[in-house]
């Protein structure tokens, strides 16, 4: 436990700085549809051509082939200065980018990573299913091999952008007879391939980022299979907690300030009896100041599991501790406006649009594995919990 | 800047070392035994515990120290709490920040000269806890203050909550002296304390979900309980990782008191709900005197005495405190 002070790093985190401040783009980001790729597309362009993409990513393949701390400085930076979401770019960077790195073949990398830095192509999760969502190793999509190819049929859900994206990284059942877990490849799939159909699902706040993905007889060729045939669950498990938390530092940086508007609603509105500001009324304070504590403690567990990173190849279940923490405070924090903020949050639009952020907030509780999935992952992996009985079943 | 919050081998061996002692001189288990209460064990340890360089650890050498900082010192604390060690060891820790005389510097981190926690109840009043043999007692309310013993009037005993402790209700408080830097500090030790607490009761919970059977299970493989000791790790990670990232930034540009505050609140919240939760995970024998749950507790509900007020912690992250 110690302050690390190194010139170099407060030179790279000035150097940071000073590009943002130069280069965030100014124009409002698209809420929706094409137009939002193309802008999220262009952004990691201009990224690319700054040299800021793929901090921690290998040099031979684009990237800056720096250490996990100049990405941290670069996430920080980056939400300082208000820099737009990721968005449609998210997967391709946080997850497929990563899982090509530590598990695919050179003639893999070499076509898809730099691609995915230069901003050309984007990439979209097809990992659960209807019937596969917490259980995801109950995924049936089938993937029969014909020749050099595989021959898909089944139907994701949940694919975030699924209708704007360029690719896929896909998990399917290449062997129906092996126990669950062996049986699973992971794929990387053309999503202008034949057979492809895709249905965008409305999400309760209104926005329609995710997708439901059809696929019938949809070929592939065996030559995008990453790792090995039937070794998908393996890939796709190393890197599930690559992020470490990191790749949520913006919105993290975003939750603190939610926590500060509220303080600063506080300070103006009169209390509830009418006698004085809120922020002077005791059950007031308690929320608000707790939310504050909370949020200060999500940075300290997220430094925290950085500096494990720092240490460890492959990152441990911990990582659950940081996402639970985020998804429950996520949700308390963007709730609390309604019984501060009384009627007036009710309303859409506006400066600040309380119930989007409010209804948004559900997902980090459920997408990536539900709160009690992660509990369970927390309770099993962490403490050495026993596995429960309906779990223990099914894993054989 | 970067705060890395993994232990240094040097830190991890400081730990290791007071831990060690701890687990084998001060176990929880001693408590059962009323002559080993009231801070009366640790007395009978005590040329140990000051071999072991505790008083000072934290304090430059210039003024008597060893020169390492706060985050050795809130790593010591949590091995305190660890094994609901007297509060007065962690008093003791303090107290040499607080002493301006070179003399009683000198003698409060050789041990010759000893020093006890109080709490304020009101302007008139207060706790002193396991103050058996004690000089001076540290008070934190608002800011923080070191005074002979004598200026807290006639002391009676009283029988409080936590019986493993020796409390007497005093007939005076002291007065406070605004000093926020220290205040903070000390604020961050027993935050610590506190974090020890959240950590055993988690351990104690899953060493026992794990191995109690009903149904013809562990009943750790039921969700319900499973869930329950999730929640109890993630909170004590979240009062650590606060306390810890207060303790390595204090003093470094970062608003100190509101990083101290934010890690008093979530410490005591983690060890008095990990403390309840702990309870319940053991049923029936949770209820029990002859459980050891009972103990961590009624600690938590002391030692969340110690810092000051709740309200006075949540001023400070708002930014309201006069």
């Amino acid at each position: 436990m110690r302050l690390i002070e190194s010139r170099a790093l407060d030179a790279f985190r000035d150097e940071c700085r000073a590009w943002l401040a130069d280069n965030v783009p100014r124009e409002k980001r698209p809420p929706d549809g094409p137009a939002m790729r193309d802008f999220d597309l262009a952004w990691q362009k201009r990224q690319y051509e700054g040299g800021w993409a793929g901090v921690s990513w290998p040099k031979d393949y684009g990237g800056r082939g720096l250490s996990v701390l100049e990405q941290l400085v670069w996430h920080e930076e980056y939400a300082r200065a208000g820099a737009p979401p990721s968005g449609s770019m998210f997967v391709a960077l946080s997850h497929a980018g990563p899982t090509l790195i530590v598990s695919g073949n050179e003639a893999q990398k070499a076509r898809h990573l730099p691609a995915i830095l230069r901003g050309e192509e984007n990439w979209c999760q097809g990992f659960s299913e209807p019937g596969a969502g917490s259980d995801l190793a109950a995924l049936k999509t089938r993937a029969v091999i014909d020749g050099d190819h595989l021959v898909v049929n089944g139907t994701k859900i949940w694919t975030s952008y699924g209708h704007l994206a360029t690719w896929q990284e896909l998990l399917v059942r290449t062997d129906p007879d092996l126990p669950r877990h062996k049986g699973i490849s992971w794929v990387i799939c053309d999503m202008r391939s034949p057979g492809i159909e895709i249905r965008p699902i409305k999400a309760m706040s209104g926005l329609t980022h995710f997708c439901q993905v059809f696929y019938d007889d949809v070929r592939i060729p065996l030559a995008n299979v990453v790792g090995e045939i039937n070794g998908g669950w393996r890939v796709a498990m190393t890197t599930l907690g690559f992020e470490r938390g990191t790749g949520t530092i913006a919105h993290q940086i975003e939750l603190a300030n939610t926590v500060d508007r509220l303080i600063a609603a506080a300070r103006a509105l009169p209390a509830p009896d009418g006698v004085g500001r809120a922020i002077d009324d005791g059950a007031v304070a308690a929320e608000l100041a707790t939310l504050r504590a909370e949020v200060l403690a999500l940075r300290s567990l997220t430094a925290a599991s950085v500096s494990r990173g720092m240490r460890e190849e492959v990152p441990g279940p911990e990582g659950n501790i940081v996402a639970l923490y985020f998804g429950e405070l996520s949700r308390r924090v963007h709730g609390y406006a309604f019984e501060l903020l009384g009627p007036r949050a009710l309303e859409r639009g506006g400066a600040h649009d309380w119930p989007l952020h409010y209804l948004e907030a559900y997902k980090w509780a459920i997408g990536g594995g539900t709160s009690e999935i992660r509990r369970n992952a927390i309770g099993e992996r962490v403490l050495g919990l026993p596995k429960g009985p309906t779990a223990r079943e099914a894993a054989r | 800047m970067i705060v890395d919050l993994t232990p240094t081998e040097d830190q991890r061996m400081i730990e290791g070392s007071v831990r060690a002692f701890l687990a084998g001189r001060l176990p929880v288990e001693r408590l059962r035994d009323p002559a080993n209460q009231g801070g009366a064990a640790e007395a009978e340890a005590w040329g140990e515990l000051v071999g072991l360089g505790l008083f000072g650890l934290g304090l430059a050498e210039a003024r008597g120290g060893l020169g390492l900082g706060l985050a050795e010192e809130a790593l010591v604390a949590r091995a305190l709490g660890l094994h609901l060690v007297s509060p007065s060891v962690l008093a003791q820790i303090i107290a040499p920040h607080l002493a301006e005389d070179d003399g009683l510097r000198a003698a409060l981190i050789a041990g010759g000269t000893r020093a006890a926690f109080a709490n304020r109840i009101d302007e008139r009043s207060g706790h002193l806890v396991d103050g058996e043999g004690a000089a001076y007692a540290v008070l934190l309310a608002g800011g923080i203050t070191i005074a002979a013993i004598d200026t807290l009037g006639r002391t009676e005993p009283v029988d409080a909550i936590d019986g493993t402790v020796r409390i007497r209700r005093t007939a005076a408080s002291l007065p406070i002296v605004p000093r926020a830097a220290q205040a903070d500090r000390a604020a961050l030790l027993l935050a610590a304390y506190l974090t020890g607490i959240a950590q055993a009761t988690r351990d104690m919970a899953v060493a026992y979900a794990a191995t109690r059977e009903q149904f013809g299970q562990p009943i750790g493989a039921f969700q319900a309980i499973k869930h329950m000791c999730a929640d109890m790790a993630t909170r004590a990670a979240a009062a650590e990782a606060q306390t810890f990232h207060a303790a390595v930034t204090f003093g470094r540009g970062f608003d100190d008191a509101a990083e101290a505050a934010a890690a008093v609140l979530l410490a005591e919240t983690a060890a008095l709900t990990n403390a309840k939760a702990n309870i319940q995970i053991h049923g029936g024998m949770g209820f029990t005197a002859e459980c050891d749950a009972h103990l961590f507790l009624k600690r938590a509900h002391l030692m969340a005495s110690l810092p000051g007020t709740r309200r006075l912690h949540q001023r400070r992250l708002l930014g309201t405190a006069s």
